[in-house]
């Protein structure tokens, strides 16, 4: 299995199209959003600065959006052309085709992580004691994992024309309503009801509560991995279902 | 059930498959021998795929059971004992031939060297080049390398020649008997007969679902039991006398030439002198293997009209 990790790794690196949307993108907005506040503007309601505010945002933007896409886009296109077909006739085991999808969008998705919190910290002066760089790191990079989840279980669910735009509404939807591009107070409170049980809400509020220099709350911890259980559930659901009629 | 034959490289026992409500594959019961270079005939839907498919486990059969070198089809691959080649089998985009292969001889676990794999299946020169930018028959060479990357003991091969042209076919049947004669049992479904003919030593003909038919490829023509014969006549014909000769399967009038096949050539000759009529370069000839397919499947299609036609009711649906 580790030969097909690092085929899809280096396949995953020679896209460029890939490695711009989940590397470079994420620091290119943070530039623009957090560009125009001054160093001591605070987020409402978060005591966060706008950069501190958009870095986490960001960063799992960037992290979502490299296991995202990463696994539904490929999967759905390659149960169409056969290659998942191809694949049961080696003697990989069953799920060794969408562990190493996700073992390789994990690896480009830090330096995803990483490239917004250098970016950050260079042009907007974030600081944070080094025990907080690490545990974002960690948290957002571990929290990933659930969209990882959901990215398989939409490459299982869509077929090759439709995983697209499935994914983009996906990706855009929980992106913007989970607050990531902006903080979910600008919403009407209707919206800001639903917008705390999506699970990128929780997955920014993980990066926020370390960098206000608490542990994780228990209740957005909970929650992402309740959601990474559904994800990861449905996801095995659709694989089986797929394997019986392909 | 004539018991399992543990010897046997594959067997299926009453095996059947059903989409909906049409019988892909129906209470199929066969044996393949070690050695054995298998041709797999039938026609579009007559339920090839599907038994390619159960043989391999890439689908489960709904009734009877399918082994492979004893063991479950997936048990047989996982050992390195299958190497497969299959139509519906993609390839993975964006990488390289030459990285394809290494993946799949890194996934056997009795694996040739990667080079020899390359060179065998004729893509050394098209190793670098990216698998989405490959031609049609390049790609069925790259599948062919994949389905021979270890020492299987079983080739299975779907429509292998497709999109190559006649030098390519060609070579890719040399490579392939190369296989055979190392003691590999092949197993190749096709619609070109004349490669069925001349290569395999056992014929399979499926039809809707069944196995109509087993043997040498000598002996499937002989079961077709029908020659060909084939005249001219001066000035008008006659057709409907033509049409009343015995023993007739098929025929056709056309200008002054009359081709007809029969099941008993010689009393259709003889009645054919009978009409008074005095036919021109006539010619009797056995049937080729092509004929004889078109005639067994057309035979069997005519014993069981009836459920053709809710065969066809069911596709509509």
């Amino acid at each position: 299995m580790n030969s097909l990790i690092k085929l899809e790794l280096v396949r995953a690196l020679r896209n460029r199209k890939f490695l711009f949307f989940s590397a470079i993108y994420p620091s290119v907005i943070f530039l623009l959003f957090a560009g125009r506040a001054g160093s001591s503007d605070k987020v409402d309601g978060t005591g966060l600065t706008l950069a501190s505010f958009m870095m986490v945002s960001m960063a799992s933007f960037g992290a979502l959006t490299a296991v995202l896409m990463g696994n539904s886009e490929r999967i759905a296109k390659e149960r169409e052309n056969g290659w998942v077909r191809q694949l049961r006739l080696t003697s990989l085991p069953g799920r060794g085709y969408v562990l190493a999808k996700t073992a390789s969008a994990a690896v480009v998705s830090l330096p995803s992580i990483v490239i917004v919190f250098v970016v950050a910290a260079a042009f907007k002066d974030v600081r944070f004691d080094a025990w907080q760089w690490l545990a974002l790191t960690g948290a957002i990079w571990a929290g990933s994992l659930c969209f990882a989840a959901l990215g398989v279980a939409i490459g299982y669910l869509a077929s090759g024309d439709a995983v697209r735009p499935i994914t983009m509404i996906t990706y855009f939807g929980l992106s913007i309503l989970g607050g990531l591009w902006m903080p979910t107070t600008a919403f009407p409170h209707w919206l800001q009801e639903i917008a705390k049980w999506l699970p990128t809400h929780a997955y920014a509020a993980l990066g926020r509560a370390i960098e206000l220099g608490d542990a994780p709350h228990a209740g957005d911890v909970s929650l992402i991995v309740a959601y990474f259980l559904l994800f990861a559930g449905g996801a095995a659901w659709l694989y089986r279902k797929d394997t019986l009629k392909a | 059930m004539a018991g399992m034959n543990t010897d046997a490289v594959v067997t299926f026992a009453g095996v059947g498959k059903t989409y909906g409500t049409v019988k892909a594959v129906d209470d199929l019961s066969l044996e393949l021998y070690p050695g054995q270079t298998v041709a797999l005939l039938g026609p579009n839907g007559a339920g090839k795929s599907t038994s390619l498919d159960l043989l391999l486990g890439l689908r489960p059969a709904d009734t009877g059971t399918v082994r492979v070198f004893g063991a479950s089809p997936r048990e047989a691959i996982v050992a390195g004992r299958v190497g497969a080649m299959l139509q519906s089998g993609g390839l993975m985009d964006e990488v390289t031939v030459g990285e394809l292969v290494r993946l799949t001889c890194d996934l056997h676990p009795r694996a040739y060297p990667v080079g020899d794999v390359l060179s065998r299946a004729g893509i050394t020169q098209i190793a670098d080049r990216k698998v989405n930018k490959l031609s049609g028959g390049q790609e069925q060479r790259v599948r062919f390398a994949m389905a021979t990357a270890g020492d299987s003991d079983l080739i299975v091969l779907d429509e292998p020649t497709t999109g190559m042209d006649v030098s390519a076919r060609q070579a890719f049947w040399a490579t392939m008997r190369e296989q055979a004669d190392q003691g590999r049992t092949v197993l190749f479904a096709t619609h070109y007969l004349e490669e069925a003919d001349a290569i395999a030593d056992r014929v399979l003909v499926l039809h809707r679902g069944r196995l109509l038919a087993d043997g040498t490829a000598a002996e499937i023509k002989a079961k077709a039991g029908a020659r060909r014969v084939s005249f001219d006549l001066e000035g008008a014909i006659d057709e409907q006398a033509m049409r009343s000769l015995p023993f007739l399967t098929t025929i056709d009038v056309s200008g002054q030439t009359v081709r007809l096949q029969s099941t008993d050539a010689d009393a259709t000759v003889h009645a054919l002198y009978g009409l008074g009529v005095y036919p021109r370069n006539l010619e009797v000839a056995g049937l080729g293997l092509e004929q004889a397919f078109v005639a067994i499947t057309a035979a069997e299609d005519a014993a069981s009209a009836p459920s053709t036609q809710t065969a066809q009711e069911a596709m509509a649906q």
